[in-house]
């Protein structure tokens, strides 16, 4: 394995397998071209990677697979510009380049033994699929697993098989779409009316959220009114990123930037922050 | 040894043809259109040194260029390769002529350029440079190095200072790659007398004097710290005012926000480029769907006053504001740094 001790050369991996998740979203399963890089490639659920795709630069993107699993890395894309879509064309057997993996994980060492809510709107479920398998490979450690998951139509329910085989392994998984549509009997509505459908024990559940800020806004109201603190209410955030190495200070959120001090960050953590869009 | 030594002025331009023969000498040169800037030279016969007006931009585009190429990529078709290859270093720079302010400026880029690593671009070119500074006898009309606590003389950080006394120069020894010079090149210098020791330390006391503004920069950093809120006005009047043209983050020699971008050269090959960006463009923080977390029409120009007077003040325990006044210059609408430290103390406690 060579290490070119430059830490803005990305390395080049290969797309093993890509699913199409729903119109906007697909997930790509990513090997290292260097088989000893690939086996060293380490990551904690939460952490993110620089994607480099040819003559299209460079975006974060989280890392939704499990280090508790063998096999590719996968990262699950939504198409949201240039580079997604550029992502979003191409297909098993070409390379894009990686860096990484980059920022602060999802604390689940500390989490163990705790119930845990999952909320997640859209493309927000990439980053938390990768807690939610690792949990479950490590059942014993967790309490409760509860996931609640909006999306916008029924349509737009992404992560259909992954969310198959988390019902199946005991997952109480709520979902709800902003719109319904013929052949749909689910719930209707924001994210934050399946609150009415879960009773968490505040003492012992702890929230991981990522979505839209205005979803979280939401969601952070409904877990304070149940009696969650500000240190278990938990979010991944996305911000503007160039470099992920704490530089470039695209990622700012006043203080402190995503990419260094997050992108996972209580809510405790940030109260007070004007660009943290609590308000 | 005494780290005390004179420099005849007139020897000066033969020193530094010795120290270019290794080194690519920076220095501040006049151009024809009367304008000071630093500039490579290649040869010191066809340029006039200017060490009487203060330079109109600092080292910062040395050290961090205001474009540059991170590396070539080339795609080897039929999914064979995707392979990056970073430039290759060149000579090291001499920087000759340096004010306090900004290679106090070059200090602070050490720092940020250290994150996670050395970045290995910054390095390159910092790595066995050499710094000759210029004390400043008379400070420049927008100056308050003296409230930042970066100039007008050093305490640190030059390899070797210059203090003009007349005919010659006072030469202090820095850091270790100083006296290596200074050791290499003996037969240039003399021991410095008590006299001139003593002549230099009034130099720094008139230059103190001399300073034309006031800059309250202390009791600007308190308020800033009580945590209270200013009042949003003054937000949104700065903002207001600021044409979005990013002058006072490219002119400043410690504003080092930067993008990244890839350019394409032919269907298998680009680069990947590096170049400056400013926390004060509308679309800096905007995210792919067109969505701001930065409200710029009232906050343009609040992460580049807090990060340099407040958020450094906390990791670093100084600003990042070195006082070289380069902003006060440029900006059309009179949103400078100074202004804001003015309007930051007017604020009711
Ligand atoms: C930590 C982190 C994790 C993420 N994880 C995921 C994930 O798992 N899945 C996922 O789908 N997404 C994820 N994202 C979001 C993803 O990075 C963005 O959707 C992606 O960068 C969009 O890139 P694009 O080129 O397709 O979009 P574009 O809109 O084409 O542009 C990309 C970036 O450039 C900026 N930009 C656009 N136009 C201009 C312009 N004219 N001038 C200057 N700048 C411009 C945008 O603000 C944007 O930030 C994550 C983001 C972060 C920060
Ligand atoms: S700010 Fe100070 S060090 Fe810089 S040029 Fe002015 S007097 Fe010299
Ligand atoms: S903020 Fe203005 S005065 Fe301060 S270092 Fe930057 S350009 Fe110079």
């Amino acid at each position: 394995m060579t290490d070119n001790g430059n830490p803005y050369l990305p390395y080049p991996a290969r797309i093993l397998r890509v699913t199409e998740e729903n119109s906007q979203i697909k997930s790509f399963e990513l090997a290292f071209t260097d088989p000893e890089r690939h086996r060293a490639f380490t990551y904690r659920p939460g952490q993110f990677v620089m994607v480099s795709v040819p003559h299209g630069g460079e975006a974060p993107i989280s890392i939704s697979s499990s280090p508790t699993r063998p096999g590719g890395l996968t990262l699950s894309v939504r198409k949201a510009g240039r580079l997604t879509a550029a992502l979003h064309r191409m297909t098993a057997g070409e390379l894009v380049g990686l860096r990484g993996p980059y920022g602060r994980p999802f604390p689940v060492d500390e989490l163990k033994g705790r119930d845990l809510i999952f909320v997640a709107g859209g493309i927000g479920l990439a980053p938390l699929a990768s807690v939610v398998n690792l949990c479950l490979d490590r059942r014993g450690e967790y309490g409760q697993l509860t996931l609640l998951y909006g999306s916008r139509s029924p349509a737009d329910i992404a992560f259909g098989a992954e969310l198959e085989g988390w019902r199946r392994a005991g997952v109480k998984c709520l979902l709800t779409v902003d719109q319904g549509g013929e052949g749909w009997t689910g719930q209707v509505g924001l994210v934050t009316t399946l609150f009415a459908q879960i009773s968490p024990d505040p003492g012992r559940s702890s929230a991981l959220i990522c979505g839209p800020p205005v979803m979280f806004r939401f969601v952070a109201a409904e877990l304070t009114r149940l009696g969650l603190s500000d240190q278990d209410i938990i979010t991944t955030l996305e911000r503007h990123m160039k470099c992920g190495l704490g530089v470039c200070r695209h990622c700012h959120l006043g203080p402190k930037l995503v990419c260094a001090h997050g992108p996972v960050f209580t809510l405790a953590e940030l109260r007070g922050l004007r660009e943290a869009e609590l308000s | 040894m005494n780290d005390h030594l004179i420099l005849k002025k007139d020897h000066t331009l033969s020193l530094l043809r010795r120290l270019m023969r290794e080194h690519r000498l920076v220095a501040p040169l006049r151009n024809r259109h009367g304008d000071t800037l630093f500039a490579e030279v290649d040869d010191l016969a066809g340029v006039e040194l200017d060490l009487e007006h203060q330079p109109q931009a600092s080292l910062k585009p040395f050290l961090f260029p205001q474009q540059e190429t991170m590396f070539r990529y080339r795609l080897d078709g039929e999914g064979g390769g995707y392979r990056f290859e970073p430039p290759e270093a060149g000579r090291p720079l001499l920087f000759f002529g340096v004010r306090a302010c900004d290679l106090s400026a070059v200090l602070y880029l050490d720092v940020i350029f250290s994150r996670r690593g050395r970045d290995p671009y910054y390095f390159a070119r910092r790595h066995d440079s050499l710094l000759i500074s210029l004390a400043c006898n008379q400070p420049f009309a927008n100056c308050f190095c003296n409230s930042t606590k970066t100039g007008p003389f050093l305490e640190y950080g030059f390899d070797l200072q210059l203090t003009d006394l007349g005919d010659r120069y006072l030469v202090e020894v820095g850091r270790a790659r100083g006296a290596e010079l200074v050791g290499r090149w003996r037969h240039f210098f003399t021991p410095a007398e008590e006299g001139d020791r003593k002549a230099q330390y009034q130099a720094l006391l008139e230059s103190r004097s001399h300073f034309q503004r006031q800059v309250h920069l202390e009791q600007a950093i308190r308020r800033l710290q009580a945590d209270e809120p200013l009042p949003e006005e003054l937000w949104a009047g700065l903002a207001r005012r600021c044409q979005d043209c990013g002058g006072c983050a490219y002119v400043c020699p410690t504003c080092t926000c930067f993008t990244i971008t890839d350019q394409q050269l032919t269907a298998t090959e680009g680069i990947r480029q590096r170049s400056w960006d400013a926390c004060t463009f509308g679309g800096f923080t905007r995210l792919a769907g067109g969505h701001n977390p930065v409200d710029a029409s009232r906050d343009q120009l609040r992460q580049r006053f807090l990060h340099k007077l407040l958020y450094d003040v906390r990791e670093h325990g100084r600003p990042s504001c070195v006082g070289c006044g380069r902003c006060l210059g440029i900006c059309f609408g009179g949103v400078d740094i100074v202004r804001f430290i003015d309007l930051v103390c007017e604020v009711r406690q």
